[in-house]
């Protein structure tokens, strides 16, 4: 796969410019020299304003970054937006209702569609949870889908990412910054707003408020503090959303409700969107070390006079031995068939799909079955011999910790470089709300491998991020 | 059987201890094998209690002390009346579906050589658990003939040959009663309760397991005493295991859980 050339979102092969893109083709056109030099270091300083700043964890110079910007946006046409955004929605809901089962009757592994010791002995799964009502029956609130674009009409989910997904502060930054970069652009271009989302996510939160909150619930957001990488974006989103941002010591739990502890005095607290782990949340239930939850927390979510958005235990639904059934779980609770593609992936305790991976290691792509933000994994196609063996030794020491799938062609898009314009590799993660019903804010975020070939998005690992722009009919 | 049970514990909060949180596990519910008659759990701050049912089915409180001065005393009384039916509980309506229980849990690991006769077992499963807890008896050693057997008429015979080697606590045997359970695709479950009557090293404040079993729904075993359970056991919470079955958990812990008194008599 990794041979034939990759789908380019602006050029077609004979190098005209695919419709979506042709505004954006004629402005490139006439921006003089050095315009984007000039318009990539006006961006930079744009973000240092900001204090948009990401945490590596494990690199040595300064902990804080500033995640690499591109400044030319990435174009989805209203009709691909569409098809892409429904299929979305149905993977969103078809997942809640997963969680929902498995947390009560667990109808699916009666009807033996999924293994049951999949489910029942994953670490993933939170036996606390069964038998709780949240409200509204949702348990995944904030959804971030990573999606790849492998040709016209071509998508797959890579990962559905149900646990509390972050990046969203940097699509509504990166468009604060495009608009301020090139606000003619905006003239000639009807973009669809992200705007909305701290609007939206308010509206999500606020309707899966308890029963007994009234009007205008309390919402806070839960963060681990500032040495967490994505702390930035809790207290940006807190302050977007006019909510109050909490650390586990400012909130406390009282006759099983949840207070925050303010200069007035105690204040209840209704709705706690957490940017803290399960395992976290509230040492009377989960690790009894912890130190950044709550005790009590989730006896008072049990209990129903609170709200923890995500729920508990949705890991479970994004686990990457799980995701390989999600087409399945698609057709199981909406009778439909999955509109969205899953990447195929190999089970590499199947002695077969085993060897044959083996064998061809060079060409696929590894990935741990916990890991995350793309530590841990391997690119075949760009990894050295020496990488190959050290998967393998690592896939045969322990089959079940990794899954393999094909190294996918993701698509390019221009992109900003010291060379020029060139076409690098993209993915996207569109930002899904699920409360009162399902609001997904147009586009999401692009993230860019600047580096020449490279398939790996990951801020991380030298990724940046681009502007992404779904057009408005 | 008309059953008293009076158990008081206590623990101890770090000192300076601004907030502490417990969770108690201490109220049992009616069922097949059993009717409340009166139950109450005592201590400061239960008037503001939360109360919520726990994943488990269990009644759970939640109860706060700000800056706690010493220990903290949980006052459990009440009077059950029970029914002895041979450990057969049946299907209870508000649990979990069964095969929960089939989830092994760090405390719940059993060695193959306790479950591993019975893996490809031809007998029923009721067959397979009876034999199932005679191991756990023989891997973890049964009271001798004549001491301290729990008898038929309720009494106790007297031991007679001196106390030996003291046997591990009830829980020991509960998990590996429900960990070889589980590894033979069984669903089990830790159960604690009370058990009137108990003597030569096994707590009144006690511990056992129950299987499922597709026709006959949950079975008490109680592979300490190596019987089923009888009127004499008052059950209290069921679980996975020890851990999410704690009758009393604090945060911030600082030292165990004190047992003051456990006294559970014929009423």
């Amino acid at each position: 796969m990794a041979e034939t050339a990759p789908f380019d979102e602006m050029y077609n092969a004979d190098g005209s410019v695919r419709e979506p893109y042709r505004a954006l083709n004629a402005w490139l056109e006439e921006q003089p020299d050095k315009a984007l030099t000039l318009m990539q270091s006006d961006a930079e300083a744009i973000f240092r304003k900001l204090g948009i700043t990401f945490a590596v964890y494990g690199s040595e110079e300064g902990t804080e970054k500033v995640i690499p910007f591109d400044v030319i946006p990435r174009i989805i046409a209203a009709q691909e937006w569409r098809k892409l955004s429904k299929g979305i929605e149905q993977r969103v809901k078809a997942l809640n209702a997963f969680l929902y089962d498995i947390y009560h009757r667990q109808e699916i592994l009666k009807a033996g569609r999924i293994p049951e010791k999949l489910i029942l002995q994953n670490a993933a799964f939170a036996p606390e949870m069964m038998g709780l009502e949240p409200a509204k029956g949702v348990y995944a609130h904030i959804i971030g889908v990573d999606i790849v674009r492998v040709g016209p009409d071509e998508y797959y989910v890579l990962e559905d990412n149900l646990r509390t997904p972050s990046g969203v502060s940097y699509m509504l930054e990166d468009r604060e910054a495009m608009m301020q970069l090139a606000p003619d652009l905006f003239h000639r271009c009807k973009v669809a707003p992200v705007e909305t989302y701290p609007e939206n996510l308010r509206r999500t939160l606020e309707s899966v408020a308890p029963a007994g909150a009234g009007q205008s619930p309390n919402i806070a957001v839960l963060t681990p503090g500032i040495y967490n990488s994505a702390y930035f974006e809790h207290s940006f989103l807190a302050d977007q959303m006019g909510a109050q941002l909490c650390e586990g010591p400012d909130l406390f739990v009282d006759g099983g409700k949840v207070y925050m502890r303010t200069t007035t005095g105690p204040e209840r607290v209704d709705v706690i969107y957490r940017r803290i782990d399960d395992d976290y949340l509230d040492p009377l239930t989960f690790r009894p070390d912890s130190m950044l939850g709550v005790p009590g927390l989730f006896n008072a979510y049990r209990a129903g006079n609170v709200t923890l958005v995500n729920a508990p235990g949705t890991g479970i639904a994004d686990d990457k031995a799980v995701y390989t059934y999600v087409p399945e779980i698609v057709e199981f609770y909406l009778g439909e068939k999955a509109l969205l593609s899953n990447v195929p992936t190999y089970n590499c305790t199947d002695e077969e799909q085993r060897n044959w991976v083996l064998a061809n290691i060079a060409d696929l792509v590894v990935k741990e079955v916990h890991g995350s933000g793309g530590y841990g994994m391997m690119v075949g196609p760009t990894s050295t011999k020496a990488m190959h063996a050290e998967f393998r030794r690592k896939i045969e020491a322990r089959p079940d910790n990794y899954i393999v799938q094909p190294t996918l062609a993701l698509s390019t898009c221009p992109t900003y470089v010291n060379a020029g314009v060139a076409p690098r590799h993209v993915d996207l993660r569109p930002y899904v709300l699920v409360g009162d019903r399902v609001r997904i804010t147009p586009g999401g975020l692009t993230r860019v491998a600047l580096k020449k070939g490279s398939l790996v998005v990951n801020s991380s690992q030298g990724g940046g991020t681009k502007d992404t722009w779904v057009l408005e009919d | 059987m008309r059953i008293a049970i009076r158990h008081q514990l206590s623990v101890t909060p770090p000192a300076g201890t601004a907030n502490a949180v417990l969770q108690l596990l201490l109220t049992p519910q009616g069922g097949p094998t059993q009717s409340i008659e009166s139950w109450s759990v005592e201590m400061a701050g239960i008037g503001n209690a939360g109360r919520f049912i726990d994943a488990y089915g269990n009644i759970a409180h939640l109860v706060n002390q700000s800056r706690p001065e010493g220990e903290l005393v949980v006052t459990v009384k009440g009077v059950i009346e029970t029914t002895d039916r041979h450990g057969v509980l049946g299907r209870i309506g508000g649990e979990p579906v069964p095969a929960l229980y089939r989830r092994v849990t760090p405390l719940t690991k059993a060695p193959v050589a306790l479950y591993g006769k019975y893996r490809n077992a031809k007998e029923t499963r009721l067959d397979i658990l009876h034999g199932l807890m005679a191991r756990v008896g023989e891997a973890l050693g049964v009271d001798a003939p004549g001491q301290s057997q729990m008898q038929a008429d309720g009494g106790q015979s007297q031991g007679q040959g001196g106390v030996a080697k003291p046997l591990p606590p009830a829980s020991d045997y509960a998990h590996s009663f429900v960990g070889g359970a589980r590894a033979l695709d069984i669903p089990a479950r830790y159960v604690t309760g009370y058990l009137m009557g108990a003597e030569g090293g096994v707590a009144a404040f006690h511990a056992w397991a129950e299987a499922f079993d597709d026709g006959l729904g949950w079975i008490g075993f109680d592979p300490r005493l190596q019987i089923c359970p009888t009127d004499r056991h008052v059950r209290l919470a069921a679980g996975l295991d020890g851990l999410s079955t704690q009758p009393l958990r604090l945060v911030p812990a600082e030292d165990g859980v004190r047992e003051l008194e456990v006294s559970v008599a014929a009423a």
